[in-house]
């Protein structure tokens, strides 16, 4: 999405447009979902914290600055709910993974499962449950990344800054170092590779 | 396994795998859609302007302890100031409006809305809530002049 219709969008549902609140959701709740998934939160606390960022988004409308900017405030507004959550102790309760589970199932005629069908048609069941694997052994700091990259619709790297909290320079290069740390369990775990590709495997 | 996948090939290829294992859950995409009708365009918005649990150090040199989560909303002249207190999943919210005044306020919280009167001091108290996201309304004043104020939506 342009800067421009990100803006026009924002002001649109300011001025009581439901469509345009509606567009924003769909253009965002992967980035502001991704970033929730980031911080290794309870299901309960991320499902919190998204709707937190979408509640208060919902009063700022018309008063946010820089509207053209609408995804980095969204991304900035959850990663610190994250954090305010990851540090309050009043939150220290059992995670109830069974709940993101039940979160996950799209219900059989919704658009995500439209979704699931399609990709189940190209993309190799066993290949994607390999690559899902390996992701869940990269580091913290990579799969944090990683996750906010990999958001649909694709984030641009302002959005990725805000939601991480770096500079937009570095981005760039710990995507390349993570992506080749990806491809590194992936030729570890491939028995068809070759042994000499193995040895680079990086720790 | 694909040749040696580009950075973008294999970048797109997880896209398309944590889409299918990790999409934003369909009662989380309607609860973002929801919180557009909580929206109040004719009120006043109070910003978040002190947390105890992000300004901790601060806190504790004010209130000499870390018991409870100190919040503070500020717009125009007019604090809200509301202590957080509870473990597990249950909450409990005392406030205040300062300077003291006499309110009413919705507590916004679950999809619900629970209305109460401040005492002639601006105090209030909540029943027990359950942990989310929480806001307070608060309507000040006589009809002629009334003042209508929210607060930033937070997490307890």
């Amino acid at each position: 999405m342009e800067p421009e219709e990100a803006a026009r969008l924002a002001r649109a549902a300011a001025d009581g447009d439901p469509a345009a609140w509606k567009a924003l959701v769909e253009r965002f709740s992967g980035l502001v979902w991704s970033v929730t998934r980031g911080y290794r939160l309870g299901s309960a606390d991320a499902a919190d914290v998204f709707q937190t960022a979408w509640l208060r988004l919902a009063e700022h409308l018309g008063r946010i600055e820089h509207p053209e900017r609408i995804g980095a405030w969204l991304a900035t507004t959850a990663r610190h709910e994250a954090l305010r959550i990851a540090r309050s102790t009043a939150r220290l309760v059992p995670v109830d993974d069974v709940t993101l589970l039940a979160f996950g199932q799209a219900d059989e005629n919704s658009p995500e499962q439209a979704v699931l069908d399609t990709e189940q048609a190209v993309l190799d069941t066993e290949r994607a449950a390999m690559l899902w694997r390996a992701f869940a052994e990269l580091s913290a700091r990579c799969q944090q990344l990683l996750r906010v990259l990999i958001a649909t619709p694709p984030p641009n790297y302002a959005e990725v800054a805000a939601a991480l909290g770096m500079p937009v320079g570095s981005i760039g290069p710990t995507r390349a170092r993570c992506l080749q740390q990806l491809r590194n369990v992936l030729v570890r775990d491939d028995v068809s590779e070759s042994a000499s590709s193995a040895h680079n495997k990086e720790k | 396994m694909h040749d040696d996948p580009g950075e973008t090939e294999l970048e797109e290829e997880l896209r398309r795998v944590a889409a299918r294992f990790e999409p934003v859950p369909p009662v989380l995409l309607q609860a973002a859609l929801d919180a557009y009708s909580w929206r109040t365009a004719d009120a006043e918005l109070a910003e978040l302007v002190f947390d105890s649990l992000v300004d901790r150090d601060e806190a504790a040199l004010v209130r000499g302890g870390d018991d409870g989560r100190m919040l503070s909303f500020h717009v125009g002249g007019l604090s809200i100031e509301v202590e957080v207190s509870g473990t597990g999943a249950s909450r409990r919210l005392i406030g205040q409006l300062v300077p003291p005044q006499q309110a009413v306020v919705d507590i916004r919280h679950g999809g619900d809305v629970a209305t109460l009167e401040t005492d002639e001091l601006g105090r209030f108290s909540s029943g027990t809530l359950r942990a989310g996201p929480v806001s307070l309304r608060c309507s000040t004043g006589e009809e002629a002049n009334r003042r209508r104020v929210v607060t930033d939506w937070i997490l307890i």
